[in-house]
């Protein structure tokens, strides 16, 4: 009986995991090369959870077809919003703290925005696929779980490839460890921090659809709870570094899936908060940080 | 060359002393007005949650005006302040007089174990800061309900006593409003502007920057435990969701910034416009309340980033001689 707890609470973790996984990989994309910690990020993922939930029951769309209308939408309202609120920014006497109020008034917008569209109440998305659930082994799993699954390993493969196979993604990378030399070398800083700002958006709404999938309910005012998870994990994997990242929200959807099974659920998310304030304390730079404290 | 030296002493003091007699001048009539408020005006509460901001944004300036650091879960301080007096009266039965000023304690206590989080900086201390806050909110709404009443939180008991409170509030604010301005004035105050300039140069001159830093972090969470603490006699009821919202981080950040982070006036100035508006946003557009104060704090940092006192400050470096 417990072993079968222990192997679902290890197969969920996983599985929420590797969504919080994405969500940590595009807010260190956001703060490794603009050096903003997206305080919005969350409102962003809800945003795409709504887009999918819109689609599915107005036009009856599959979710996982709202997944490519989310992301390449959310692209390119992250790649204006960059052009739009980044140039002032630089100015500023703190850049990071200064964008860090910044995006928190973005989040109270689109929070607010979301309310009067859809109102306050709880929803879900209530497409269900055929079975409703696989049997694995001794475990019977969701299948949009799984699918949620599926779709983030492939999200993340393809991420993994962009970064280390594709010259936009290695100048990224580069932008990440040396923002100075990589303008010497005639990149175009702007355009290529528009690109990492969409991205960033882009990645949060494909993320929302699959939260729409595999969370039970959601309102415009969940945005907070996935920013918060996103500011663990990122500090987990190491601060501006995207593949650390998702090891960190791999790390950490274990602990909080494996503290359900043995703590009272509502006490579980201290679990995650500790796990942040210990790796701070023992290793500040997360797990494969590289970027240095300041 | 020495007796030039000394001309320029005796001026730069002189300019100094009156710059603080312009400061408590007009703070000191604002208070009196405010002293005036429960005889004169019949809207009480707008004028308590005035000064309530007025204490935290001034609260945060210490902290974060005069060292650097950002402290996004400040709302812990509040919350158990409120907590530990509801706590105190409801449970325990202690008079209110007593309960407050032992909030106010907790929070400096929770200050000191809150202490080894000084040594991050930047974004990291945000982050932790905040989920400490949260860790806060999450343990206190998981007490047993005997203590901290659940999710329902406590209600105080007794009748209300908006006049008593509200004068209570007036005495957090007078006391907060008197310690930044002393601090400024202070060895202490210079030491943390050192430091907030250049922590390496400051501890070369032989600035105990730990010290100074840890002095500022208790202080900065005095006042907030006490806004917490008599916030909850003044409306008699506690809960966890709304004593740790981060709303009320948010806000205090927001109020203090727009005044002028770093200034002793700006957190005065801004609490005032800007809960002014807030007020006015409210009465007027209760929908779009939250939308528009999102939308004031994005305009906030793209074109004014160092408050309304800062900018000033900024741009005419003359004014320096009457605004601190």
């Amino acid at each position: 009986m417990s072993t079968l707890l222990i192997l679902q609470g290890l197969v969920y973790g996983l599985i929420v995991g590797a969504i919080y996984a994405l969500i940590g990989c595009s807010l260190n994309v956001l703060y490794g090369v603009l050096r903003v910690v997206n305080f919005a990020h969350g409102e962003f993922i809800i945003a795409g959870t709504f887009v999918s939930y819109v689609l599915f029951e107005r036009l009856g769309l599959h979710p996982l077809l709202a997944l490519p209308v989310a992301a390449v939408g959310f692209f390119a309202v992250g790649y204006a919003l960059c052009y739009l609120l980044m140039p002032r920014l630089r100015n500023a006497d703190d850049p990071e703290l200064s964008s860090f109020l910044m995006m928190y008034g973005i989040s109270l917008m689109l929070a607010a925005t979301m309310l009067s569209l859809f109102g306050a109440d709880a929803r879900n998305v209530s497409y269900s696929f055929h079975p409703i659930a696989l049997k694995l082994g001794p475990l019977f799993l969701p299948t949009a779980r799984l699918v949620a699954l599926g779709v983030s390993l492939v999200i993340g493969g393809l991420l993994a490839w962009f970064f280390y196979r594709t010259l936009p993604g290695k100048a990224l990378r580069a932008a990440i460890m040396n923002p100075d030399a990589i303008q010497m070398v005639g990149v175009d800083i702007n355009r290529l921090s528009a690109l990492a700002f969409g991205l960033a958006a882009g990645l949060a709404g494909a993320t929302g659809v699959l939260v729409g999938l595999v969370f039970p309910a959601f309102t415009p005012f969940s945005g907070p709870d996935y920013t918060l998870i996103g500011f663990i994990v990122i500090v987990l994997g190491g601060l501006g570094h995207p593949i650390g990242a998702l090891l960190g929200g791999v790390l950490f959807g274990l602990a909080e899936q494996m503290a359900t099974v043995f703590m009272p659920q509502a006490l579980s998310p201290i679990v995650g908060f500790g796990l942040l304030i210990a790796v701070i304390f023992l290793k500040p730079s997360g797990l494969m940080g590289r970027v240095q404290l300041r | 060359m020495a007796s030039g030296t000394m001309v320029t002493e005796v001026s730069d003091a002189r300019i100094a002393r009156a710059r603080l007699l312009i400061w408590l001048a007009g703070s000191g009539a604002l208070l009196v007005w405010l002293a005036l408020v429960p005889l004169v005006s019949p809207n009480l509460s707008f004028w308590f949650y005035l000064m309530l901001w007025v204490s935290m944004a001034s609260g945060f300036n210490i902290i974060s005006g005069f060292t650097g650091y950002l402290p996004f879960g400040y709302v812990a301080f509040y919350g158990v302040g409120a907590y530990v007096t509801a706590i105190l009266v409801r449970k325990l039965g202690w008079p209110v007089a007593v309960a407050i000023p032992l909030a106010g304690l907790a929070g400096v206590a929770l200050s000191l174990i809150f202490a080894k989080t000084l040594k991050l900086s930047g974004i990291y201390f945000a982050i932790v800061s905040l989920a400490l806050a949260i860790i806060c909110q999450i343990l206190i709404s998981n007490l047993p309900e005997k203590i901290t009443g659940g999710s329902y939180g406590i209600n105080l008991g007794g009748t209300p006593q908006p006049v008593l409170s509200f004068y209570a509030m007036l005495a957090v604010t007078v006391l907060t409003l008197g310690s930044a301005t002393a601090v400024a004035q202070s060895r202490l105050g210079m030491a943390l502007k050192a430091i907030r300039d250049d922590a390496e140069a400051a501890d070369a001159l032989g600035v105990n920057v730990p010290r100074m830093r840890l002095y500022a972090w208790m202080l900065a969470a005095l006042f907030p435990s006490l806004c917490g603490a008599v916030e909850a006699w003044y409306t008699n009821v506690v809960d966890s969701t709304t004593a740790f919202d981060t709303l009320i981080t948010a806000k205090t950040v927001i109020y203090a910034t727009m005044g002028g982070l770093g200034t002793v006036s700006g957190p005065l100035v801004g609490a005032v416009i800007l809960f002014g508006v807030d007020d006015f946003i409210w009465q007027r557009f209760p929908v779009a309340n939250l939308f528009l104060l999102g939308l004031v704090v994005v305009l906030l940092i793209q074109f004014m980033p160092r408050g309304v006192v800062g900018t000033l400050l900024r741009r005419k470096p003359l004014l320096r001689r009457y605004l601190m």
